[in-house]
Order: structure tokens, then sequence, then C-alpha cells
């Protein structure tokens, strides 16, 4: 059961891999919600979609990998190129000229790429708990990947071969972290259920796929012309607040700190998060009526 | 009586802060015991939301307070035993008739002539008897899983004694004053267990635990030894005697006071019952939008009733 039920629906096409995407509301301007990491879907803006929606018009879509989207397991269509042409896809398939995209961790690569590329579609940009190579991660989740597993302790499971063997406990540790306040059962319990919808095979598809290196993020940072809002917790677990300074200094945005927030304040602070995107948008030229 | 205006920007907080702070705040006295109460926002009618046992105080409604003081004048107390009020060192002190009077004279230092009473599990008893008694100053009531005496069975597990020492101190067994004095903490951490069978209760398990232990066992011990309802009958005549318009929450999952208790004091005040499916015994902690909702739907259905 939804708080609010979308207004329209509909799939788009990206190389014979189908991406579903869901429309509220119809104010202006258009917020496009981005996914994030496959390992979750478009309900994790949940505590976002029906407080937006009833001031702009809000477009979500599924990535390639969960939701209602397709499960592809060649890399192909989580290479963050392909991430970047499939949010374009999406704003031509709902017929929006211009938006403002929302990206959650790892989908602020996706959201630059779309600002480097496609700067007349981008009227400004939000970044949650940013998670790309622009500054160094937490040196406690460097644990080697593709060997097979010596420990099963903590980030020792961000492991292609835990993943398969013990792939809800994965779910549980990762989402333990990414949940860093007291009292986030909830989130975590529904996060843990959206990556069930998922599997092993598909995140290491996923996997394969590259990042972003530092020096072509500088450039399109260095590129950024639009309103940019940072938003991080000093209690994130999984991307570093350095990141989010980075990024809010290279693209000469605005950087917002969460006292006390874990990596999804969106979640865990929605309220907050919230009041700090409707804030930014209203704050943002175009936006005014024509 | 001494009225403190607070005020409402910068105010250090001595305890979690507060997403609506008193716009006045104050003190009855009545045989030497003094009960702080608090008032948010100024439009009619007034909202007199009750104490509840004392294991908790006035925060009980803090996913109220916010809401509800943006369209009517709410008025708080904590009951003694509690809170910033007095903890008298009698059990007569604790009486069901001490709390009627601590909310007469809560209605009486604020000028209140009348208002819509809402009460929380034992807030009830005391929500129902000021109805029955003091009718023109009553607009309506809206009793949350009422913990009313004799109406209905209680779960069997619930039936150990209070004063004898028990071989058991497992689940209500806990429920015993000698426990209290050795185990407070886990008496409460247990109690909040049953308080809230929902999942994803932790914050409002963390809030109860630490609201009891602002208070002691042995305030907690004088609470229950205070004068309470004697029987059916007495129960049955009070309700009866209830003219305004009532409207009962309950939950089909509450631990603490079963359904069945709710569905009677609906029928006999003639009230509406509002059954919570999967709802436990604090739907104003666990169902906030929703409590609020039938409170705000419920005030307006009374419209200008004797006003």
């Amino acid at each position: 059961m939804r708080a609010r039920e979308p207004d329209g629906e509909g799939y788009v096409d990206r190389d014979g891999v189908k991406l579903h995407y869901e429309v509220f509301g119809d104010g202006e301007p258009t917020l496009l919600l981005m996914p994030t990491w496959t390992i979750v879907h478009a309900r994790f803006w949940k505590a976002q979609v029906p407080y937006l929606a009833r001031r702009f018009r809000v477009v979500t879509y599924d990535g390639p990998g969960n939701g209602r989207s397709d499960r592809p397991l060649d890399p192909a269509p989580y290479h963050y190129e392909a991430q970047g042409r499939s949010a374009l896809a999406v704003l031509d398939a709902t017929g929006t000229e211009r938006a403002v995209p929302v990206s959650l961790s790892m989908a602020s690569q996706w959201a630059l790429w779309l600002m480097a590329h496609r700067p007349e579609r981008v009227l400004g940009s939000v970044f949650i708990g940013p998670s790309l190579a622009i500054a160094p991660g937490h040196t406690g989740r460097q644990q080697p990947f593709e060997e097979p597993y010596t420990s099963t302790e903590g980030w020792a499971k961000y492991n292609r071969y835990y993943w398969q063997d013990h792939y809800q406990d994965f779910l549980e540790f990762f989402f333990s972290q990414c949940f860093t306040e007291p009292h986030s059962t909830k989130p975590i319990e529904d996060a843990v259920g959206w990556g069930l919808e998922t599997s092993p095979a598909v995140l290491l598809a996923e996997n394969d796929a590259p990042w972003v290196d530092q020096a072509t993020l500088r450039d399109w940072c260095a590129a950024s012309r639009c309103p940019v809002l940072v938003i991080h917790g000093t209690k994130d677990a999984i991307s570093p607040l350095r990141r989010a300074k980075r990024l809010a200094e290279a693209t000469g945005g605005a950087l917002t700190v969460l006292e006390g927030a874990g990596h999804i304040p969106l979640a865990r602070d929605p309220v907050k998060v919230n009041l700090l995107i409707r804030e930014f948008v209203e704050s943002l030229p175009a936006t005014e009526p024509a | 009586m001494t009225t403190v205006r607070a005020a409402q920007a910068g105010r250090a907080a001595p305890e979690q802060t507060r997403a609506r702070y008193p716009d006045e705040e104050g003190q009855v006295e009545r045989d030497g015991v003094r009960v702080s109460w608090a008032r948010y926002g100024d439009r009619e009618p007034t909202l007199l939301l009750l104490p509840a046992w004392s294991i908790i105080h006035s925060r009980q409604w803090k996913a109220q307070v916010p809401y509800l003081a943006r369209h009517y004048r709410v008025l708080t107390f904590d009951g003694r035993g509690n809170g910033r009020s007095d903890r008298p060192p009698t059990a007569a002190a604790y009486d069901d008739d001490e709390y009627v009077a601590d909310a007469l004279a809560v209605l009486d230092a604020t000028g209140t002539r009348e208002a819509v009473l809402v009460g929380l599990s034992r807030g009830c008893r005391w929500a129902v008897e000021l109805a029955a008694t003091r009718p023109e100053r009553v607009l309506g009531a809206m009793l949350l899983d009422p913990a009313l005496p004799f109406l209905a069975p209680l779960p069997r597990e619930r039936a150990n004694s209070f004063d004898d020492e028990l071989d058991s101190s497992e689940g209500w067994a806990k429920f015993n004053r000698h426990y209290w004095r050795r185990h407070y903490r886990d008496f409460l951490e247990f109690f909040a267990s049953q308080a809230f069978s929902e999942t994803h209760s932790t914050k409002q398990t963390e809030d109860m635990v630490g609201w009891g232990l602002e208070t002691s066992a042995e305030a907690l011990i004088l609470t229950q030894l205070g004068a309470q309802p004697a029987s059916r009958e007495e129960m049955e005549a009070v309700l009866r005697r209830v003219r305004c318009p009532v409207l009962v929450v309950h939950g089909t999952e509450d631990q603490v006071w079963p359904h069945a208790v709710g569905a009677a004091v609906a029928e006999l005040t003639g009230g509406t019952l509002v059954t919570v499916e999967g709802g436990g015994h604090c739907p104003q902690a666990r169902h906030p939008v929703r409590v609020n909702l039938l409170l705000r739907e419920f005030v307006e259905s009374l419209g200008g009733r004797r006003r």
C-alpha cells in the first residue's frame, strides 16, 4: 500500500532492457528521483514522493536490475554512461524538457553525467550521500572482492562469493551500515526486502561495470553550471563526508551536513530532506511561472 | 499557582528537543501536591490531553501536540507521580479521585470552562469520571485503549498477584511490587514490550523506559495502591452516566487491556468504536497520524455544540 499512487506509468526500452517509470503530480518543475545501486528500487523514495508530488511533478524509475525493470546479467546496461542515457530516456518518454535530478549514493555519477552531457536538460541537481571516486572512501571498506572470502565479519561480506553463499546476510549487514541511526528497523526491513527482489547474479553483473574515474569527475564538475545542493550525514558509514565536501567545492554547490545522519537520510530524516529539496527547487530561477 | 511564559526560541532543553514548545506553563497545587501543566495554541475548543499511568508523563502526547496545537488550544499535565509533578508519598494521594480533581484544577487554573477530553489507558478512567460527574465541563471524550476494570476478562497470564512474593519472574509475573523494587528497569522494559506489540517500536519503547526511569518503583507502587473502581456495577454505572459524544479507539493486538474492553466502553457510553487492526496499547505513539485525524474529525463533529 502506498501513500500516493502514480498518475501515470510506463516503460522505456533501452537497447532491449525495459525500464519502468512512474509520474506523480503535475506541478513545475519536474524532479527526477533517480535510481541508485540496484540493490534497491524506486520505492526507496517512498517518504519523498507523496510530499514532493503535492508541489512538483515527480518522475521515478527503476534502474536496470530491480523493481519492475528488467534484470540484465550483462554489465553494459549498468555502465555509468548507460545509466546516464537511461535517465535521459526517461525524461524523453515522460515529455520532460528540463528537470532537477535528485540522486542518492552512486547515482551521483549518473547525475553528473547528465549535467555534463545534457546541461540544457538540468535545472539544478541535488546529491544525497554521494558515493563516487572524487575523494577516497572509508578505509574499513577495502576488502578483497574477487577472492574467496577468508573472513565472514563486517565488510568481508562485501565479496563476490559471500554474496552467492549468504545473500540475505550480506543485505542485512549492508543495510545495517546504511542505517547507522538508532530506531532504523523499518527502513532496514524495507531495504532488505527490496534487495531480495533482485539477485546476487544481478549485483555481480552490475559490479563489473566501471565507476567514473576521478579525473573525469573533476572535468564534469568543473563544467557544471547549474545550482547544486549536496546533503550528507556525519555518520555515513558507506561514503565519507569528505566526498560531499569535494563535490560541493568542485561544482560550486552548497553543502548541507546532517549531524548524526547515516547514508540514507531521505528515509531516516525524511521531513528535513524533503524541506531541503523543496527549498532548493523553489530557489531555482527558472521555476518562476512563465 | 505560578505561571511561567516559556521563550519559544533558543530555549535550553533539559530533555529531548520538542517539535513544539508550550506557549504557557504553570502548576496547580492541591493538598500540598503540585501538578505541572502546559498550554499550546489558543484556538477553541480546548482539548485536555489527560495523563495515563504515571509510568509515563505528558510527553506521551508528543506526536499529538504539534499537530493539534495548530488547530486547537491544547492542555497537557503530568500526572502526579512523574514528569514535573510531585511524587506524593502516600497511596491515598494516587486515588482515581485525585487525578480527576487535578484535571478539574488544571481546567480552572487555565480559565477553561469546557474541554474535549482525550485519555489513554488508565487516563480513560478519569475522563469518564469527569464526563459523568461534571458534564457541563466536557464537550466530548476520546478514549484510547481504555484501561477500565471488570468489563472484560484480562489475559490469563496477567492474573498474578501484585502484592505477594512470586516464585516466577517471567512475563507478567514481573508486574509485582517486590519485583519492581528489585528490577525496576527490567520491569519497565517488559511492560514497554507489551505496550508496544507492533513491530518497529524501538523508539517508543526507549521513550517509555526513559520516562519510567524519571519516577521510581516506590512511587509506581503507590499508584497501584490508590483507590480504583471497586466493582463491575460501579464501573458500568459511571459509563452509563456519560452523556457527551464518545469515541473509543482500541487495537486488536492490545496486550495490556484487550480490545473487548474498548468495545464494552463504547457500548455502555453509546459511543463509537474505531478498531485499529494490529494495533497495540498505545495508538497515539504507533499510529499518530490516524489518531490525530480521528481526533480532529471527532472535534469537528462536535461543531458548535453548546458553544
